[in-house]
C-alpha cells in the first residue's frame, strides 16, 4: 500500500511541476501587464487625486490667431469634473459638467444647460484640440485598453516607462495604438497617438514638470497634430490643490447653472 | 357601302395629287409621333428607375414602425413586438421577401474624420436582394451573420473617413436612456451604390451587435415586407397590416415616400400634356395642308356639288383624306419609336451627365419603358384630335355655293 501510494505520488509531482514551469512566462506577461495598467492608473489617479481644485489657462494657437482662457476646474472621484471659465470677460461662466459619460454645457448668454449629445462628443471642446470625449472620458485610457511596456529606462535619474496601449477589438476608439511615456512618480511625459496604419497623428507632451499642490504634476501640456504643427493648445495649470473637501452638490445641473461658490 | 368606298378612293388619289405637299405633311406627323412615344418611353424609363431605387433604399413595399418613429427616427421608437416574436409571424405569410432592421441616426468615427450616418442592424440572410447593396460586389466581404462584428461602409464614406477595409471605426449613437452608446468595428466590407449619397449615408452592422451596442434587447425599429410589383402592393398591405395586429403603423412605400409616390401620377398627367403639346405643333400644319388642299380645289368641289354630291359626302372626303395622312404617319411613327427603342434596351450609359443626375436621386444608366398604354395614349390622341382639326377645312368645302365656286377664278 505504501509503496503504491509512493509510485502513485511521483507522476503528480512531476505533472505539478510541469504546470508551474508551462504557467511561469504566463504569470510573468500576465502580471507585466498589470504592472503596465496599473502604471496608467496610478499616473491617471496621480493627475486628476481624489478629489482636486485647480486654475489652469488654456492657449488655443492657430496660424492666424491665438486665444487664450483660463478656467477653474474642480474633480471628484474618476468620474465627476466641472470646469467653469474665468477669463476671458465674455466668456466668463461658461461652464462644462461631467459626470460619467455624460456631458452638459452652460452658457450664461442662452442661459441654457444643454447635454451633449452623442454625436458632438467628436467635437472640439471650447474651439480647442481636445474633444469632448477627451475630456469626459480621461479614465477610459484604463479598462478600454491592453497595456504592455515597451521599454524602461533611465532619465535624470528618474526611470521613465514606456507603455504601448492597444485598444480592444470593440472599444470606442479610433487610435490603432497609443504610446504613453510615464515617469516613476507618475507623469505622463508624452502621449502619443498613432493611427492604424501605425502613422502618429497627434501628441500630447508636457512641457514643464513641476512641484504643485504637493505633487509632481505636468504644469504646461500641449496638445497638437503632427501634420499641422503650427495649430496647437496649451493647457498651463495655474494653481491646484489635491485631496480637498468637495460637496457633492457641486457636481449638479443646478450647480452648473447657478454657481455657488 | 358603296358610297364610302367612292368617298375612300377619291380621298387616297387626292391625297396624292400633289405628293410632295402630302409627304412633307407625313414627314410631320412621323417626326411627331415619334418623338412623343419615344420620348415618353425615355422619361417612363427615368420615373421608373427613381422609383425603384427609391424602393430600394426603404426598402421594401410595405414598412412597419412604431407610429412616432417616421417623425422621430430615434432609438425610443421601436416596435412594441420583439424580434423573435414578429419573425414566427411572419415567416409563415409568404411574402417574396421580408426583414426587420434596427435603423438609427449614428456619427462614424475614424482616426481623421467623422460623419453622421443612418446605422442599419440588419440579418444579412433576410437582406440578400432587398436593399441596393449587392452582397457579391462588395469588396471585402458583406455581413456574414446577425452578430457579425463587423461592419460595411460606403466606398465614398470609407475614402472621406480615410479608412479602409480592415481598419476600426467607431460608431456613436444614442440607447433609450438618452446615454451614448457607442462600440468599436473593424470595417470588412465596402459597397458600391447606383446613388453616390446612398455610399454617405448608409452604414451596415449585424442586427444583434447594434441591439447590444444600443442596449434595446430583442426590439427592432423597422420591418419590410417586398411584394412582386411595386405598382400594386395592397396585398402585402393587407396582410402585414393583419400580422402586425394594431402593435405598429404599416406604410405603403408611396405614403413613406410621398415624392416618390407623387412622382408616379405626375408622370402620367406629364406624358398626356407632351402629347398634346406636339399635337398642337402638328395640327397647324395638318390643318394648314388640308385648308391648301380644299383651295386649290374650289372649283372641283363646286362641281361636284352642281353635279350633286351632297354637302356631307365632301366633309366625309376632307376628313377621310386626314384620316388617312394622319394613319399612315401614325403607323410609320410609331413603328420607328419602336425601332429605335429596340437597340438602347439594354441600357444607354449617360455618365458624362451622371453626377448631375445624382442629385434627382437617379442612376447613370437609362432604361427606356415603352408602355403599351401610352403608345396606345398617343395614337388616340392625335387621330381624335385631328378628325376635330379637320373638321374647319372639311366645313368650309362642304357650305361652299355650287355656282360662285365653280366660276371663282
Amino acid at each position: 500500500m505504501q509503496r503504491f501510494h509512493e509510485f502513485r505520488g511521483t507522476p503528480l509531482i512531476a505533472c505539478a511541476l510541469l504546470v508551474t514551469l508551462v504557467a511561469m512566462p504566463l504569470n510573468i506577461a500576465e502580471s507585466a501587464q498589470r504592472d503596465a495598467t496599473q502604471i496608467v492608473r496610478d499616473a491617471v489617479n496621480h493627475w486628476r487625486g481624489l478629489s482636486s481644485d485647480g486654475v489652469m489657462t488654456m492657449v488655443i494657437h492657430r496660424p492666424d490667431w491665438e486665444r487664450s482662457m483660463t478656467m477653474r476646474a474642480w474633480t471628484k472621484g474618476d468620474d465627476r469634473t466641472l470646469v467653469r471659465v474665468l477669463e476671458p470677460r465674455k466668456d466668463r461662466g461658461n461652464g462644462t459638467l461631467t459626470d460619467e459619460d455624460s456631458m452638459w454645457t452652460y452658457s450664461p448668454k442662452v442661459n441654457r444647460v444643454i447635454k451633449i449629445p452623442s454625436s458632438m462628443m467628436g467635437q472640439s471642446w471650447m474651439g480647442s484640440d481636445f474633444s469632448n470625449k477627451d475630456v469626459a472620458r480621461m479614465d477610459d485610457i484604463i479598462d478600454q485598453y491592453d497595456h504592455s511596456i515597451l521599454s524602461v529606462e533611465e532619465v535624470d535619474g528618474v526611470t521613465v516607462y514606456e507603455i504601448q496601449s492597444i485598444p480592444h477589438e470593440d472599444a470606442a476608439v479610433v487610435w490603432g495604438r497609443e504610446v504613453l511615456r510615464i515617469s516613476e512618480d507618475h507623469v505622463v511625459l508624452t502621449h502619443k497617438f498613432y493611427d492604424q496604419d501605425d502613422e502618429l497623428v497627434k501628441v500630447l507632451t508636457s512641457l514643464e514638470i513641476g512641484e504643485m499642490g504637493g505633487r509632481v504634476i505636468a504644469q504646461r501640456q500641449r496638445m497638437g497634430k503632427v501634420d499641422t504643427p503650427d495649430e496647437w493648445t496649451e493647457i498651463q495649470v495655474v494653481s491646484v490643490d489635491y485631496e480637498v473637501e468637495l460637496k457633492d452638490s457641486l457636481f449638479t445641473l443646478s450647480n452648473l447653472r447657478n454657481p455657488r461658490d | 357601302m358603296h358610297r364610302l368606298e367612292i368617298l375612300f378612293r377619291l380621298a387616297w388619289r387626292n391625297l396624292w395629287r400633289n405628293h410632295r405637299r402630302t409627304l412633307i405633311m407625313l414627314m410631320a406627323v412621323v417626326l411627331g409621333t415619334w418623338a412623343m412615344i419615344f420620348m415618353t418611353a425615355l422619361m417612363r424609363g427615368m420615373v421608373t428607375d427613381v422609383v425603384k431605387d427609391g424602393i430600394s433604399a426603404l426598402p421594401g413595399h410595405v414598412q412597419v414602425h412604431h407610429p412616432d418613429y417616421r417623425d422621430d427616427p430615434s432609438v425610443a421608437n421601436l416596435i412594441a413586438v420583439s424580434d423573435a416574436d414578429l419573425s414566427a409571424r411572419f415567416n409563415a405569410a409568404g411574402f417574396v421577401k421580408w426583414a426587420t432592421r434596427v435603423r438609427v441616426p449614428a456619427v462614424i468615427t475614424s482616426e481623421y474624420d467623422s460623419r453622421g450616418v443612418t446605422l442599419l442592424g440588419v440579418d444579412p440572410e433576410y437582406e440578400r436582394d432587398l436593399t441596393f447593396v449587392d452582397y457579391d460586389s462588395v469588396s471585402g466581404r458583406f455581413l456574414e451573420s446577425a452578430d457579425d462584428s463587423g461592419i460595411v461602409i460606403g466606398k465614398k464614406l470609407a475614402e472621406t473617413l480615410n479608412t479602409k477595409v480592415g481598419k476600426r471605426i467607431v460608431l456613436m449613437s444614442q440607447d433609450p436612456d438618452n446615454d451614448i452608446a457607442d462600440r468599436g468595428f473593424r470595417v470588412v466590407g465596402m459597397f458600391e451604390a447606383n446613388i453616390k449619397a446612398f455610399e454617405e449615408n448608409y452604414v451596415f452592422a449585424g442586427k444583434t451587435t447594434v441591439q447590444k451596442m444600443l442596449r434595446i434587447g430583442d426590439q427592432v425599429s423597422e420591418l419590410v415586407v417586398l411584394g412582386g410589383d411595386y405598382r400594386d402592393v395592397e396585398a402585402e398591405y393587407n396582410k402585414t397590416v393583419e400580422l402586425i395586429d394594431g402593435s405598429g403603423e404599416v406604410k405603403r412605400w408611396f405614403e413613406l415616400d410621398p415624392y416618390l409616390g407623387s412622382m408616379l401620377g405626375v408622370m402620367d398627367g406629364f406624358v398626356l400634356v407632351w402629347i398634346i403639346v406636339i399635337f398642337l405643333a402638328l395640327s397647324f400644319g395638318l390643318v394648314n395642308t388640308l385648308v391648301m388642299a380644299v383651295f386649290e380645289r374650289v372649283r372641283e368641289i363646286g362641281l361636284m356639288l352642281a353635279l350633286g354630291m351632297r354637302p356631307i359626302n365632301i366633309l366625309g372626303q376632307i376628313v377621310v383624306e386626314s384620316s388617312l395622312l394622319l394613319a399612315i404617319g401614325l403607323a410609320i411613327g410609331t413603328g420607328l419609336s419602336w425601332a429605335s427603342v429596340q437597340p438602347i434596351k439594354d441600357g444607354i450609359d449617360i455618365s458624362i451627365v451622371g453626377d448631375g443626375l445624382d442629385m434627382w436621386g437617379m442612376s447613370s444608366v437609362l432604361y427606356p419603358e415603352l408602355l403599351l398604354s401610352d403608345v396606345i395614349l398617343a395614337n388616340v390622341v392625335v387621330l381624335v384630335l385631328g378628325f376635330l382639326a379637320s373638321l374647319s377645312p372639311a366645313w368650309r368645302a362642304a357650305n361652299y355655293e355650287p355656282i360662285e365656286a365653280i366660276t371663282k377664278v
